[in-house]
């Protein structure tokens, strides 16, 4: 599987990640290690925005670093890049434990699988490096009115549905829905413009 | 009905999780049928959402984490490293190793059966022992008798009239025959008291000898009374008489009760 990182999009140069990859599927400690250093700040930010607790977060950022490193083969580097992958991770475990400690009795369906599905990313994704990709990221979402701005922030890292934030925001269900996919579809424009 | 470009509009809010359920049972059976372009749009879609994790400001988890989550990794990896112990396969096959087992099995059981023998062996012996000194006993028992009979039926033996004392009416017969010994015989003859016996004594002719003490018996429970003495301290002709007194249990060096019977030899 490991061998489409490589080769999906034609001759490249073959990313840390992958390299790193390759090796945890041999339980190479080093290459979990740099794994780690590499990606351990993104994804505790992560966890730390959705439960607003270090030492909860800290519990479920060793979670999802043990299941990389457990379950690396599970990983399927042909259908999109690993940081993506291991972020929805991340967010899918912070949300189980929001909901638990909210008691929030959503279904489970209602949120991809533990195991990230397959995100497959364009072509301009490999345009752009982290730093300027978290740049772009935040520019975009500053430059949201408020309201849209929190619709998405509470899709995003609260985990609440359509109806759920139109009654926290007290506006149109449709309205939010339009306030939600207008700012992603502003935040694609935004990173295909990096190009 | 929903066509391909109705669900598109609907992609990044199922790639977020904010779809009601029945927009994502649509969505979700549309994507079931395989629709190649409405799968990788939503694919690109989840890419775009996993995006929204760079708006959550950057943060730096503790040193504590890092050393906790390396210290298990490490472990696992020591522990799924060690090589497979397989079982050291043996340069002697599996039936000698049987054989062997069998073997000390049999020399462990041959051992215990060995000690049980010698046991039985050695308990057998002592029963033999046993019988054969109770044999010797009734031999020498039955030589006494053969020999009492003898000297009681040889008429060369000396026959002595033992005569009651102190109201015993019983008298009592005693030969003595010069190389065969002393037997004396008795009917109904009294019981002595309990713990003691009927003790015979030889009176040595000579002036002022002491009474010689011989041997013991106890009367059977219907009064037969038979004793033998193969060797009496005196010979007939030193010996005045003969006397019976009933003594302690293992007898007594000195008359210590008064004379039952007695006999004079000469």
């Amino acid at each position: 599987m490991l061998l489409a990182a490589f080769t999906s999009s034609g001759p490249r140069e073959v990313s840390p990640d992958a390299t790193l990859l390759s090796r945890l599927l041999k339980k190479d400690v080093s290459a979990f290690e740099q794994l780690y250093d590499r990606h351990a700040r993104l994804v505790y930010g992560l966890v730390l925005r959705i439960l607003q607790q270090a030492s909860t977060s800290e519990e479920v950022v060793q979670d999802v670093f043990l299941q990389l490193w457990r379950s690396a083969d599970r990983y399927d580097s042909s259908r999109g890049p690993f940081v993506p992958w291991l972020c929805t991770m991340a967010r899918n475990r912070a949300l189980d434990h929001l909901r638990l400690k909210s008691e929030r009795q959503r279904r489970r369906e209602d949120m991809p699988d533990e195991l990230p599905f397959a995100v497959v990313a364009p072509e301009y994704e490999k345009a752009l490096d982290e730093k300027r990709r978290a740049e772009r990221v935040r520019a975009l979402l500053a430059s949201l009115a408020p309201q849209q701005k929190k619709a998405i922030e509470l899709a995003y890292f609260e985990g609440l549905s359509h109806s759920e934030i139109a009654a926290t925001l007290k506006e149109p269900l449709g309205t939010v829905k339009s306030w939600i996919r207008n700012g992603l579809l502003r935040l694609k424009e935004r990173l295909q413009a990096t190009t | 009905m929903r066509d391909c470009a109705q669900f598109r509009e609907l992609l990044e809010a199922y790639a977020l999780g904010t779809l009601d359920s029945e927009e994502r049972s649509a969505l979700e059976a549309h994507l079931a049928t395989d629709c190649p372009d409405c799968s990788k749009a939503v694919e690109e879609a989840r890419w775009l959402v996993s995006q929204l994790a760079y708006a959550a400001p950057e943060a730096a988890p503790s040193d504590i984490l890092k050393g906790r989550l390396m210290q298990t990794v490490r472990a696992e990896a020591q522990s799924q490293a060690k090589p497979h112990v397989m079982p050291v396969k043996s340069a002697i096959p599996l039936w000698l190793w049987a054989g062997v087992a069998a073997l000390l099995v049999f020399s462990i059981y041959s051992a215990w059966n060995a000690r049980r023998l010698e046991n039985e062996i050695r308990q057998a012996n002592e029963r033999a022992a046993v019988l054969a000194a109770e044999g010797q006993k009734i031999e020498a028992q039955l030589a006494d008798a053969k020999r009492a009979a003898t000297i009681m039926m040889d008429p060369t033996s000396h026959k002595i009239a033992l005569w009651g004392e102190h109201a015993h009416p019983e008298t009592l017969e005693a030969k003595w025959h010069s190389q065969l010994g002393v037997c004396i015989m008795g009917d109904k003859v009294p019981m002595p008291g309990a713990n003691h016996v009927l003790q015979l004594w030889f009176i040595p002719k000579k002036e002022g000898a002491k009474p010689m003490p011989s041997a013991m018996v106890r009367p059977d429970p219907s009064g037969k009374l038979m004793l033998y003495v193969s060797a009496p301290p005196e010979t007939m002709d030193d010996t005045k008489a003969i006397a019976i007194t009933e003594e302690p249990a293992g007898g007594s060096g000195w008359p210590t009760t008064p004379i039952l019977w007695s006999g004079n030899v000469s």
